[in-house]
């Protein structure tokens, strides 16, 4: 029992691990796709961590949510953006990016140590299974804090929205395993409608617009030309 | 004692008399996938033997360094073969001779040799070569350092053999994140130093796009023989410190006797050779980066390697 | 479950505006589902100032003296701008979009309606991302280029911030459940047991629900998305997001400082007024610079957000109650500014200010209306935000934060001269060549009557404070401190 506990715990690490190169990969990757990619991976890490976690702390309620996600996340939501955005708007790369790739790279690895040293402040998490899962989810967190704040194309920034997202529940799963079920249903249909919502907006922006880069939407300031 | 020294003997047999072979396996594998044939797994054997009957022409140009370098190349990978467990779980004769820093050092100074000699001859192709060379290799630097720290400091040594016994002892350390994304980072590590697809096409011929093969631009004969086998053995030594040290020691002889360490060459060469098949599946499925494109895939490697040594140094 | 009621109303209104029948149908429903709304949200109401508390659900649907002061003013911001919409969007050619203004207005308000009801907290920040979600689609609803990148940065910094939000009360959540697993889990509860919490969990889940949530509120420096939002999306719909959607979203954060002073531990009032006067502050500079006389009431939002988060953290009885009168001022002046904005940019067709000269000849009820919101607004007496800005000074040096008034009060004026300037040079000013018209324009009769109706509660506000509307004040007051 003990034995496979600690399995357990070391494949609870893995995902984590993979869930953590998947936001690096999110940050950093040019293409629309790849970021779309990186972001089904980091929600497939996110499922498998809330299964082991269900199996190893004995709590059904993740094994519900971890059903629940695991067709919301890497199936139904990038379904929803294939239908709501246009599909040549996932064709493109970001050509000028505001810092290039190593350097997006070693910004997210300052961003994990920062999440690694912060964790140490949020309650401690359900037992030794989970403890790697905060600051995981912190530097996931950040992650997509960062890539939204950083990218100037709309699907990036929605991935980063995600990304947000993501890490926050990794998070939750660590620190409030019992959240009541209702609560937990919650969370990937909000997620669903949002994506929803942005879809749309950015397939309104493209036909009216004519790019989707809105890094470089400006003209609302009080100093710009209109 | 004398065991000793001669299980160390055999494991440096081992490594420079199957390098070409394993070259051999790798280059029939890729070419079985594209759907060709592919030449013997023996040829590089025969390439050896014809480089090695024929005249050497040098440059006029060329001083002591380019006729020197030849014999440095192929003996770093030799050096480095008796510090690493190639065949032993258990450390041998010359084990303690030098660490892993010390083994990297070595592999090392075959390669500065190489650029050295690559800038030696008035080809203008050469120092094109080597300073890309030198690019890849100073990216490549902290991620080797950052993969010899991790381990030597779970490890408590490092020196491979003690660093092979500590590191994936319970069966559960298999799967902890520090240890898959270690693998990871040197897996990626090797496709840079070694020159392999995504970061430099070695069957390429085409000299403005060589970045490792240009060190052997230069050499006919009985230097080009020597640069080929010793980049062979370099590629094999690297193999055997992933397979060996960081991925699994299994397969490794953990007893005395010759009959167990002659056993442990057909296991070594099975791993190796499942290695060369996620090799063969790697070089095939992508496609030569851009030069400007690898340094971000070293940083990648650099942020992997990073984030394995938060994980599994950082406790929390 | 007349609270029930409330929340299904709205719902079979939008469900009934989406019936393809023409342009009539959808306002009326609107319109009457509004001030349906409204009745049985004062009938709740009284009940609550009278005593009795008011349960649909328990631990899950209630509402004490806050959320019932909350609902209120919900309630009657959405029922004035159902009829400005009236008058505002019968210009809009398409019927359908006309139709699905509508149902994504019945929508909003439902969400709204909802948060304050709401008594656990988790299911709180759903509600807050519903109204966050339901909204995007009103702001781009003219679909042009401004407003499209208003909405994009909308949803982009708003979305974030709920998630941001949503790892504190998870945080939240976690801290509590240790000490009190099984029970009910609600505001009231978490005030109970927050002595017992580590205050470190309680700061950080705090820090993460201000900085998510103070995002959604336009708090400086996350309110970036703020003067473009509510500039670009049509007039009543800027009446509904300034009024009282930031306000709802204040309620959840401000829900958060009983718990926090219950802990002991924690000073979240002076984290409450540091925050506070920085968003009062700079709204306030930045009030001076603006070209677009929209612009100029939302970041006005952004410093009523911050005088009424202030308020809260200056604390004591006086404080809070000063805070829980701003918002209620608050809502009821912004919506009335936002409306006679609405007014002006119908008559004169450009929401530049330099643009805009001599409104009072242009459109005499334009111009009146919207000289009265910016002097309401900014504080001028006998109206009604003077009364609450002048209760917050007078608290604050009851409770000796000497500073904080002092820096509160001069914000206040900078804005005061910076709004007025602006509004007086448009609604006075001589009309020069620049200007685009200078035939006077008819407004929509809904619109005139909707500036009446919104403007009678701001002037009487101003001198008189109906009996029942106190005791609600105080309860809300109360639901601040303990």
């Amino acid at each position: 029992m003990a034995n496979s506990y600690a399995l357990l715990t070391s494949l609870n690490g893995l995902a984590a691990g993979l869930f953590l190169m998947s936001s690096f990969g999110l940050a950093a990757t040019r293409q629309m796709q790849g970021c779309q990619r990186f972001y089904i991976t980091q929600s497939m890490c996110l499922v498998v961590s809330a299964l082991l976690l269900g199996l190893g702390l004995h709590a059904p309620d993740l094994l519900a949510v971890a059903a629940l996600d695991s067709v919301m996340k890497p199936i139904v939501i990038p379904y929803l953006l294939k239908r709501t955005v246009p599909e040549e708007i996932f064709r493109r790369r970001e050509i000028d990016q505001v810092l290039n790739i190593p350097s997006s790279l070693l910004i997210a690895l300052a961003l994990t140590l920062l999440a690694f040293f912060l964790s140490g402040y949020l309650p401690p998490a359900a037992g030794s299974i989970a403890a790697i899962n905060l600051p995981v989810g912190l530097a996931g967190l950040f992650i997509g804090v960062y890539t939204l704040t950083v990218r100037r194309e709309a699907v990036p920034q929605l991935i980063g929205i995600f990304g947000i997202e993501n890490g926050a529940l990794l998070c939750g799963f660590a620190i409030a395993p019992t959240l009541p079920l209702v609560i937990e249903m919650a969370f990937p249909f909000d997620m669903l409608i949002i994506a929803l919502v942005i879809g749309i907006l950015t397939r309104i922006t493209q036909e009216r617009v004519g790019t989707t880069e809105v890094g470089g939407f400006t003209s609302l300031k009080e100093g710009a030309s209109k | 004692m004398a065991s000793s020294i001669g299980f160390n003997l055999l494991q440096v047999l081992f490594v420079v008399a199957l390098a070409p072979l394993v070259a051999g396996v790798l280059s029939r594998l890729k070419e079985i996938v594209q759907s060709r044939r592919g030449p013997s797994i023996f040829q590089p054997y025969r390439d050896l033997r014809k480089l090695f009957h024929k005249d050497e022409v040098v440059s006029e140009q060329a001083s002591w360094i380019f006729r020197v370098t030849p014999h440095v190349v192929f003996v770093a990978p030799i050096f480095v073969a008796t510090l690493i467990p190639v065949l032993t779980s258990y450390p041998l004769f010359f084990a303690f001779m030098g660490d892993m820093l010390g083994g990297g050092f070595v592999l090392a100074l075959g390669g500065f040799f190489a650029t050295l000699a690559a800038v030696d001859t008035a080809n203008p192709y050469g120092p094109m070569g080597a300073s890309r060379t030198r690019m890849v290799g100073f990216l490549a630097e902290p991620v080797f350092m950052i993969v010899f720290f991790t381990v030597s400091f779970v490890a408590g040594s490092t020196i491979p053999y003690i660093v092979q016994q500590h590191w994936v002892t319970p069966l559960s350390n298999f799967f902890a994140p520090s240890h898959v994304l270690l693998v990871i980072a040197f897996v990626m590590l090797i496709l840079a130093e070694a020159g392999r697809i995504p970061v430099d096409n070695p069957t390429g011929h085409f000299e403005l796009a060589m970045i490792d093969e240009s060190k052997s631009l230069e050499y006919s004969g009985t230097g080009m023989a020597l640069m080929k086998w010793g980049g062979q053995m370099k590629l094999l030594v690297l193999m055997c410190i992933l397979l060996n040290v960081l991925v699994t020691p299994w397969g490794l002889a953990s007893g005395r006797s010759a009959a167990e360490v002659l056993w442990a060459v057909p296991l070594v060469l099975l791993k190796v050779g499942l290695f060369l098949l996620v090799l063969v599946v790697i070089e095939s499925s992508l496609s030569k980066l851009r030069l400007f494109r690898v340094s971000e895939f070293l940083g990648a490697a650099f942020v992997t390697s990073v984030v394995a040594m938060i994980t599994g140094l950082l406790k929390f | 479950m007349i609270l029930l009621a409330i929340l299904a109303v709205p719902l079979i209104a939008a469900l009934l505006s989406c019936l393809p029948v023409g342009r009539r149908v959808a306002p009326a429903v609107t319109l009457t589902s509004c001030t349906v709304v409204l009745a049985m949200v004062i009938a709740a109401a009284t009940r609550v100032a009278a005593g009795s508390s008011v349960v649909a659900i328990v631990n899950w649907v209630a509402i004490d003296g806050l959320s019932a002061l909350i609902l209120l003013l919900v309630a009657t911001v959405g029922s004035t701008a159902a009829l400005f919409s009236w008058g505002y969007m019968a210009h809009e050619p398409s019927a359908r979009h006309l139709r699905r203004y509508y149902a994504n207005y019945n929508l909003f308000v439902f969400a709204m309606l909802s948060v304050p009801m709401l008594a656990e907290p988790n299911l709180v920040w759903t509600g807050v991302e519903l109204t966050t979600i339901l909204s995007v689609y009103l702001i781009a609803f003219e679909n042009t280029h401004e407003a499209l990148e208003a909405a994009w940065k909308y949803s982009v910094l708003t979305v974030m911030g709920g998630a941001i939000a949503l790892l504190g009360f998870l945080a939240l959540f976690a801290a509590t459940r240790g000490q009190y697993p099984g029970g009910a889990y609600t505001w009231h509860t978490l005030i109970e047991l927050a002595p017992r919490v580590s205050p470190a969990v309680l700061a950080t889940a705090f820090v993460l629900i201000l900085v998510g949530f103070g995002a959604k509120a336009g708090l400086v420096p996350l309110h970036t998305w703020l003067p473009d939002a509510h500039s670009q999306a049509p007039s009543p719909i800027c009446a509904l997001l300034s009024g009282i959607k930031t306000t709802v979203i204040l309620y959840v954060i401000l829900r958060l400082v009983p718990v926090l002073n219950a802990s002991g531990k924690v000073d979240v009032d002076g984290w409450a007024m540091i925050v506070g006067l920085f968003s009062v502050g700079i709204a306030a500079f930045l009030i001076i610079q603006v070209t677009d006389y929209k612009r100029l009431f939302a970041f006005s939002t952004v410093e009523h957000m911050g005088i009424i988060l202030t308020a809260a953290g200056i604390g004591g009885a006086a404080g809070h109650y000063g805070a829980v009168y701003q918002i209620l001022n608050h809502a009821l002046t912004k919506s009335f500014c936002f409306f006679a904005a609405g007014a002006t940019l119908l008559a004169v067709d450009t929401r530049q200010i330099a643009d805009v000269r001599g409104l009072i000849r242009t459109s005499p009820s334009a111009g009146v209306a919207l000289l009265f919101g910016g002097i309401a607004i900014a504080g001028a007496p006998p109206l009604a935000v003077f009364l609450s800005e002048f209760s917050i000074l007078r608290s604050g040096m009851a409770e000796q934060h000497y500073l904080a008034t002092g820096l509160l009060a001069a914000f206040v004026i900078v804005a005061f001269f910076g709004i007025l300037y602006h509004l007086n040079l448009m609604v006075f000013g001589q009309p020069s060549s620049q200007t685009a018209h200078s035939i006077p324009v008819k407004l929509p009769r809904s619109c005139v009557l909707t500036l009446i109706l919104a403007a009678a509660p701001i002037i009487i506000l101003g001198v008189y404070m109906p009996q029942p509307l106190h005791r609600l004040l105080e309860m809300a007051a109360d639901g601040l401190s303990r």
